[in-house]
């Protein structure tokens, strides 16, 4: 039986990265109607930048987190900028698509170019501690990374509700037009999404470096992830899509427990076909986002 | 605009016969271009597909590479296990049946997605249908042969020498006509119902055009197209696995060759092709990995600057960009 | 003559290839309500969205306080003073009444006063300081009109335009609404009303203007167009009901 509960827990902390992709696409989705399929390779970019910053500069990760994400924040206004402003205003979901797919493809190219194919992890000195009670073990690690989960739902809960950008945003996910007549600009709101979204691919980046190993093609598989994570928890709701990660996490233990390594992906990507068909707007999920005008 | 369709039509023409004889006066087996224009043909037809369900109907479909490796497997597995037991080499009932069954998997999946999903949902069920069709194939044991696929050069008949030419012919004909079966559906009543669509899929159900119907063939018969394509393509390499035809490439490459040569055109494909093919061709020979970060590039300076491709240009296609509301 | 707030000259819109205002001009002055009215279509909205820099003219001037306003955006024109209540309300349906509220105080200008305003909102529309923390969604068409023209409020505007308030309220409702609306104009505020329902409007507003297809077809007094023949057949009908 403990056995179970050390796999559910595994499971949890195995989503809690989940997780924190899955708000960052939620929010980017909520106002810009895209889903950001780079995600994932900005998690991995990320990665790569904490992953550097230990090497060469012997920085431990969790300190990084306080230059990688303001890092990634000013990366996501820029990415914003530079690529979507224009699309965005437009709403013109097919280019702003085909747009992620292009930064997507270019990124995780430029990953491999300069740091070649080998996959890399961190060797910190501390991730070995364990937490060992009731007969279950927990990495030290682990936890922290499902504590910074929460942590970034939180902070990015709080950002919606009591700020008065966060409160633009909110509306903006509503009703773009709407919150224009008001005078908000909503080319702004859009961007200060958009950045938060990478700023939290920068967290899960930090995140991913100190507990996984990873190489330039898991981007693209870890953006599905989060996609999946996402329509599980449904739209609209910050700890809905934390949720959905954590949930995606025990789902995929469990089955590599019971069915086979070999066969979590199917259980993944399967889960995804049945929830988009059946129950597209999640768990926890506003309707009418997903589902067809 | 007639003597505008004249001119390209007299183009194509030209190009035609050029393609279709060059043969003739070059060795195609030994020569270089054969294998370049061999695999540009293969992507053209691919492309067209995708172009007939994302550029023509607007729905963007992130799943060609499943309906190419379903088509390879096919054409494949069958050739494998000799179940047709015609030992043809290029049978054409195998290369109609990896036509068949990426054909009915678009159905079966198009119909649950296309009529519940919006477009980028849409998109993303095509994604994870591709990841779940490689996963099935990968872990298919002995049925797909697993993670090494099928070894398919004992299969070939004793006496048949292995020539391009014959490769390069039957790419560039199956490529015509996909282009051909494109331009037909596309300038008949079901090419204005896709367009519709395109356009304003409330709109165009308000006139009593049948969404589903028109979505789902569309992405069906584009599936189609990448299944032969694999066929073709499984001929050549006599080999199939999950490494070579169910890769990224297949989904990415075509995408990029429609959206630059001009998405919702007959010819933008044809163009895009030539170009990418040509990028990365000479451009793994400089600097080795480079041609996929300058695809990265060039499709996010196209949606950027040219939405509508670069055939798209001057004409009033719309393509992908989106005109700005209350024009001025 | 008092000054005209806003003057719109020959203004022209078309969607793409479609015209939508065929050389529109009205005039609004300070401080009164001016109406317009028209069958759905004629583009009282698109007009109204022209004004607030939704949409942009082919041709024509829209002149605020004589200003042309023709390159500010529309958070610009906010901030002049120009606000629009869109049809059908648009209110943000998850958030608080109060949440509404301080949305549209947004702009810096605005938001200076936001006391102010939020007192001014509360006394006219006393409903909503009882539903203050309450979903906007879930209150009634009457409430939402008056919470959608207190956002409005909440930007100290010069100018209200105001699109459809009637529309899905009961007679009693709408009067209601538009007495307030008369209570709006009598503190200061001028207001430019599109209406369907012609009778009321025409009752409370000082100048009225209708519109058929994109053009402007008659002006005058509100009482002159009340007893014109022509728009009682066409528009009011016989005991001055809605359309």
């Amino acid at each position: 039986m403990s056995s179970l509960v050390q796999i559910l827990i595994n499971g949890l902390l195995l989503g809690s990265m989940y997780g924190i992709a899955a708000i960052g696409l939620s929010l980017i989705f909520g106002t810009m109607r895209i889903i950001f399929i780079a995600q994932g390779t900005m998690i991995v970019f990320f990665a790569y930048l904490t992953y550097w910053s230990f090497v060469k500069a012997g920085i431990d990760p969790y300190l990084s987190l306080l230059t990688v994400v303001p890092f990634a924040f000013v990366v996501g206004l820029g990415l914003f900028y530079l690529l979507f402003r224009k699309a965005a205003a437009l709403e013109d979901r097919n280019v702003s698509l085909l747009l992620a797919v292009g930064l997507m493809y270019l990124v995780d190219n430029l990953i491999l170019r300069v740091w070649s194919a080998t996959p890399r992890g961190l060797d910190i000195s501390y991730s070995g501690a364990m937490i060992v009670a009731w007969g279950i073990r927990v990495s030290w690690l682990r936890l922290a990374l499902l504590g910074l989960a929460f942590g970034s739902a939180v902070v990015v809960f709080v950002f919606l509700k009591k700020t008065r950008v966060g409160t633009a945003v909110r509306a903006a996910s509503e009703d773009m037009e709407a919150t224009t007549i008001l005078g908000i600009n909503s080319v702004w709101v859009c961007a200060i999404s958009f950045a938060i979204g990478i700023a939290l691919a920068g967290v899960a980046g930090v995140g991913m470096a100190t507990v996984y190993s990873f190489d330039y093609q898991f981007g693209f598989t870890f953006a599905i992830k989060a996609l999946v994570a996402l329509a599980l928890g449904g739209m609209g709701n910050v700890f809905g899509a934390l949720a959905g990660g954590l949930l995606l996490g025990v789902i995929e233990n469990l089955a590599a427990y019971y069915i086979g390594i070999a066969w979590i992906e199917v259980a993944s990507y399967g889960i995804f076909m049945l929830v988009l068909i059946f129950l597209p707007q999640g768990l926890f999920g506003r309707r009418g986002l997903v589902k067809k005008v | 605009m007639n003597r505008r369709k004249l001119i390209w039509a007299g183009f194509g023409a030209l190009a035609v016969v050029f393609f279709g004889t060059l043969p003739f006066y070059y060795d195609v087996h030994r020569g270089q271009w054969g294998i370049f224009f061999f695999n540009v043909f293969v992507y053209v037809i691919v492309a067209q597909g995708w172009n007939l369900i994302s550029g023509y109907t607007g729905q963007i479909s992130l799943g060609q590479n499943a309906f190419f490796g379903v088509g390879a497997y096919t054409m494949a597995l069958l050739w494998f296990n000799d179940v047709t037991k015609t030992g043809y080499y290029f049978d054409p009932v195998l290369m109609i049946l990896s036509g068949v069954t990426p054909f009915i998997l678009a159905v079966l999946v198009g119909v649950p997605l296309l009529s519940r999903l919006r477009g980028d949902y849409f998109a993303f069920g095509t994604l994870g249908m591709g990841m779940i069709v490689t996963v099935l194939f990968i872990n298919g044991g002995m049925f797909t042969g697993g993670a090494e696929g099928r070894m398919l050069v004992p299969k070939m008949p004793p006496g048949v020498v292995f020539n391009l030419r014959t490769h390069y012919w039957v790419a560039f004909l199956v490529a015509v006509l996909a282009t051909l079966v494109v331009y037909f559906m596309t300038s008949s009543r079901v090419g204005l119902a896709l367009k519709a669509i395109r356009e304003d899929e409330v709109s165009a159900a308000s006139h009593g055009v049948n969404v589903l119907r028109y979505k789902v063939l569309a992405f069906a018969v584009g599936a189609s197209m990448a299944g032969v394509a694999g066929s073709i393509y499984g001929y050549y390499l006599l080999q199939v696995t999950p490494s070579n035809v169910l890769t990224q490439n297949w989904l990415f490459y075509p995408i990029l060759m429609v959206v630059l040569g001009g998405t919702g055109t007959i010819l933008g494909p044809w163009l895009g092709a030539f170009l990418i093919y040509l990028m990365s061709w000479y451009g793994d020979q400089y600097v080795a990995g480079f041609s996929p970060i300058l695809s990265g590039i060039v499709i996010i300076l196209v949606m950027l600057f040219l939405p509508s491709g670069i055939i798209g240009l001057g004409q009033k296609v719309p393509g992908l960009g989106k005109r700005g509301r209350g024009s001025g | 003559m008092a000054n005209q707030l806003l003057e719109v000259k020959e203004l022209s819109v078309a969607y793409g290839d479609v015209r939508a205002l065929w050389d529109v001009s009205l005039e609004v002055e300070e401080g009164s309500i001016v109406a317009l009215v028209g069958a759905n279509g004629a583009g009282k909205t698109t007009l109204l969205k022209t004004i607030s820099g939704l949409l942009h003219p082919i041709h024509g001037h829209i002149l605020f306080e004589g200003e042309d306003l023709v390159q500010l955006n529309t958070k610009h024109r906010v901030a002049k003073g120009i606000v629009m209540v869109p049809e059908g309300r648009r209110l943000f349906q998850a958030l608080t009444v109060l949440e509404n509220l301080r949305l549209g105080a947004y702009l810096p200008k605005a938001r200076a006063d936001y006391d102010d305003s939020l007192e001014r909102v509360f006394t006219l529309f006393p409903v909503l300081k009882d539903r203050m923390n309450g979903k906007a969604g879930l209150m009634s068409g009457g409430e939402q009109q008056m919470l959608a023209i207190g956002r409005a409020v909440m930007a100290r505007p010069r100018l209200v335009m105001i699109d459809e308030a009637s529309l899905g309220l009961s007679p009693i409702l709408t009067r209601t609404i538009f007495e307030l609306i008369v209570a709006l104009n009598v503190q200061g505020t001028t207001v430019l009303l599109v209406e369907q329902n012609i009778h009321m409007a025409l009752k409370i507003c000082s100048k009225a203007y209708v519109m058929k297809t994109g053009h402007i077809v008659l002006s005058g007094t509100g009482e002159e167009l009340l007893a014109d023949a022509d728009v009682r057949k066409a528009y009011v009908g016989e005991r001055g009901s809605r359309l």
